[in-house]
């Protein structure tokens, strides 16, 4: 496997790597403590809902009291959790027994959040100053767009229309491991980019996201601001306007780079101007376990291996491309097929056929997604079947023996190199055999004995 | 029902529907006021929104003349404006039970009130509402919610919807939704502790109710995902007792029709229910195999 397995599970694993003192300043903001309760497996959340009203330390025992003996595991792994974010406070009693409590700041924003409710920064702008407020459909279509266009810039900058405002330093960043550049060649997508690609919409947001926040220290803006401001963001209500004089001036500069993403929309009224924010934005504090965000399908594969795309999108082609021929193009409609060649090319390329078809599984059709399977199974199979071909041959790096002096050596040697494990062959008429590099030494040191 | 591979679900995502017993005569007599009692479930409710963004809420009240749906997380009609120290959901169920309480006062029959005992609130009524929007979930949409009902009740049973509630509880039953029951009430609840006993529920009658809030949140606050590796409370006995269809009374023993089982405290010489005709009054002897003494 690649070694950058970009795989962005969620943000919380930052936040769970931040020091002590600043996490305490984030758990002051209720709704930061409500998305990290969000994103917490399920017995954990149990456990932080149970114990928000007890002041006082809890000891271990009493908690595990409640757990079956099937569920220990699953107790474990939600403890850690609670502990490594530091939303539970290990401790040690008089009796030298283990205790939890809540941290007091996580619990006090949290209590405060049950009972009073949360209230954003910013209210929502009245509907006579905003005009023209976009209807949510139109919303989501405009992010979907914006997100679109920003991967295809992401991934080819020649082939946009019209270039996204993100600055050229900071794309660089988000290339960084999604594309390489060898001297004056133009840059290819790395293996990771390739991954990147095949893998949805919320997927490819989180990845963004953390580059974008693990970039932030360089660019001299605080990594907990920033994480507090977006989980702000993804609690505002979808389709409302606020305004923009509500945001500090360091969180202006980010909403530009937001709105370049799809996150926020923003509007100019004729005194004021504001921003909207998309589903994009809200889909930030939802874990990526659940897949509520996924949009429908557009590509129908036939059994004999032609793929139809109904598309618009440059994106969905260009990702067509990395593994299929795209024959031609009509203006809702994509056709390719599927062929050894164009295949073998994403092979080269770090695409694995499990990718391919899953690509192709999820994003399947919706006629053809309610079949038992979406793409059928003898193309599915020949995928896997074309890939298993290209690891047909194995290297070994290995030495070969010959001219042995005698019989005796030769037999000798190659049970000095079994005992290794390490004899990859031998043909006893003619006294050769090769044995693997590792075990080179040993027999060599094993022969010049018998000299 | 559609096929259920192509819905989506995350472990621990829930539709709850939570029926809230609002009998004004079962409150004016209670320790407890309604007012203290809904601000501790008012918590436990919102609580349960701030678990998962995906989680839904449906409350329905049961009044002692009708039952009404006061709050929805998924209905659009909710965006009243949040007050400044409250939350959305606060204000929305607020204002809707008080149009509910007033709406059932006035379909209370003057005649009631004279004869001093309590009347019980319409939990069947409840019941079968919260089942036929959890019915409503399950056929449209792609989400599959794990739905669970929950009963806050602390009046005491009426005997005469034994039937209603029973059917209630088997259509719970056949469509896998737990019924949890929290009651409050003085005595143990009949009825309640077989709907959690028959639908894998939990029955849990709190012993103080100054701490409502943690035991809602410790028990009835878990999802159906992590119960599997919970010890939670059981019920140690269940009251299995039914009522007769004729006038409608907790019975101990009883006649039971052979052909439709109804159950009936005195003998008949024909089914109420289904019209069978039992055996000659006079013949003791034959009339014992038509109809069985129930334990």
């Amino acid at each position: 496997m690649p070694e950058v397995r970009i795989i962005a599970k969620n943000f919380m694993d930052m936040v769970a790597s931040m020091p002590a003192m600043k996490l305490d300043k984030l758990y002051e903001n209720g709704f930061i403590c409500e998305a990290i309760l969000r994103s917490l497996p399920p017995l954990a959340k149990k456990y932080v809902l149970q114990q928000l009203h007890i002041d006082v330390p809890v000891a271990a025992k009493q908690l595990e009291e409640w757990v079956l003996p099937d569920g220990f595991s699953k107790h474990r792994v939600a403890i850690d959790r609670l502990v490594q974010l530091r939303v539970f406070v290990e401790a040690v009693d008089r009796k030298n027994e283990k205790t939890y409590k809540v941290t007091p700041t996580f619990q006090r924003s949290l209590q405060k959040l049950l009972v009073h409710g949360g209230t954003l920064p910013r209210e929502p702008m009245a509907s006579n100053i905003t005009v023209r407020l976009p209807t949510l459909e139109d919303l989501e279509a405009w992010a979907l767009e914006q997100w679109e266009c920003f991967l295809l810039q992401l991934i080819s900058s020649s082939q946009v229309e019209k270039p996204s405002n993100i600055s050229s330093s900071l794309m660089k960043v988000f290339q960084r491991r999604l594309l390489s550049q060898r001297d004056r060649d133009a840059p290819k997508l790395t293996e990771s980019g390739f991954q990147f690609l095949l893998m949805n919409t919320n997927a490819q947001l989180w990845y963004i996201i953390r580059e974008y926040i693990s970039n932030s220290e360089e660019r001299g803006v605080d990594a907990a601001d920033l994480i507090s401001f977006m989980l702000e963001i993804s609690f505002h209500v979808i389709g409302e306007a606020y305004n923009v004089n509500t945001l500090t001036n360091f969180q202006r500069n980010i909403i530009k780079d937001l709105a370049d993403l799809g996150l926020v929309k923003l509007q100019q009224g004729r005194k004021e101007s504001w921003f909207i924010p998309t589903k994009l934005a809200t889909n930030l504090s939802v874990s990526l376990a659940d897949s509520s965000s996924r949009k429908e399908g557009f590509v129908v594969v036939e059994t004999n291996f032609r793929v139809y795309a109904y598309s618009t999108s440059k994106l969905h082609c260009e990702i067509l491309r990395l593994f299929s021929r795209v024959e031609y193009q009509l203006p809702n409609l994509i056709v390719g097929a599927i062929t050894k060649e164009s295949l073998y090319n994403a092979f080269d390329n770090g695409i694995t056929a499990e990718q391919i078809i899953s690509f192709l599984q999820q994003n399947a059709h919706p006629r053809v997604a309610q079949r038992a399977p979406s793409v059928p199974e003898n193309v599915t199979d020949q995928i896997r079947l074309w890939e298993s071909d290209l690891n047909r041959v194995e290297m070994t790096e290995s030495y070969y023996y010959d001219e042995f002096p005698s019989r005796d050596i030769f037999e000798g040697a190659c049970d000095c190199a079994r005992e290794w494990n390490g004899l990859l062959w031998e043909d006893s008429k003619k006294m050769h055999m090769v044995v693997k590099t590792e075990v080179h030494p040993y027999v060599r040191d094993y022969l010049r004995r018998q000299k | 029902m559609p096929s259920a591979p192509s819905k989506l679900y995350a472990d621990d995502v829930s539709l709850l529907v939570v029926t809230l017993d609002t009998n004004p005569f079962f409150w004016s007599t209670f320790s407890v006021s309604f007012s203290d009692f809904l601000s501790q479930v008012l918590a436990f409710l919102n609580s349960i929104l701030l678990l998962s963004q995906l989680n839904q809420l449906v409350v329905i009240a049961t009044g002692c003349n009708s039952c009404g749906y006061v709050y929805d997380s998924a209905s659009s009609k909710n965006h009243a404006p949040p007050t400044a120290s409250m939350p959305a959901l606060y204000s929305n169920l607020l204002h809707n039970l008080e149009q509910f309480v007033a709406r059932d006062q006035k379909l209370s029959k003057p005649d009631h009130d004279t004869q001093g005992i309590v009347p019980a609130s319409l939990l069947s009524g409840a019941l079968s509402m919260a089942l036929c929007y959890i019915q409503r979930a399950f056929r449209s949409g792609s989400m599959h919610p794990q739905p669970r009902i929950l009963c806050l009740q602390g009046s005491a049973d009426g005997p005469e919807q034994y039937v209603a509630i029973m059917n209630a509880i088997f259509s719970a039953q056949r469509s896998t939704v737990p019924i949890d029951s929290c009651y409050i009430g003085s005595n143990n609840s009949a009825f309640l502790q077989q709907a959690s006993y028959i639908t894998g529920g939990i029955y849990y009658k709190p012993p103080q109710l100054d701490g409502l809030f943690q035991y809602l949140s410790t028990v009835f606050a878990t999802d159906l995902h992590s119960r599997a590796f919970l010890r939670l409370p059981k019920s140690l006995g269940v009251d299995f007792r039914a009522s007769c269809f004729c006038h409608k009374q907790t019975i101990d023993m009883g006649y039971v029709c052979s052909v439709c089982l109804s159950i009936f405290c005195e003998r008949h010489d024909k089914c109420s229910t289904c019209g069978s005709v039992f055996g000659q009054a006079k013949q003791d002897v034959t009339s014992a195999n038509s109809k069985k003494r129930k334990a």
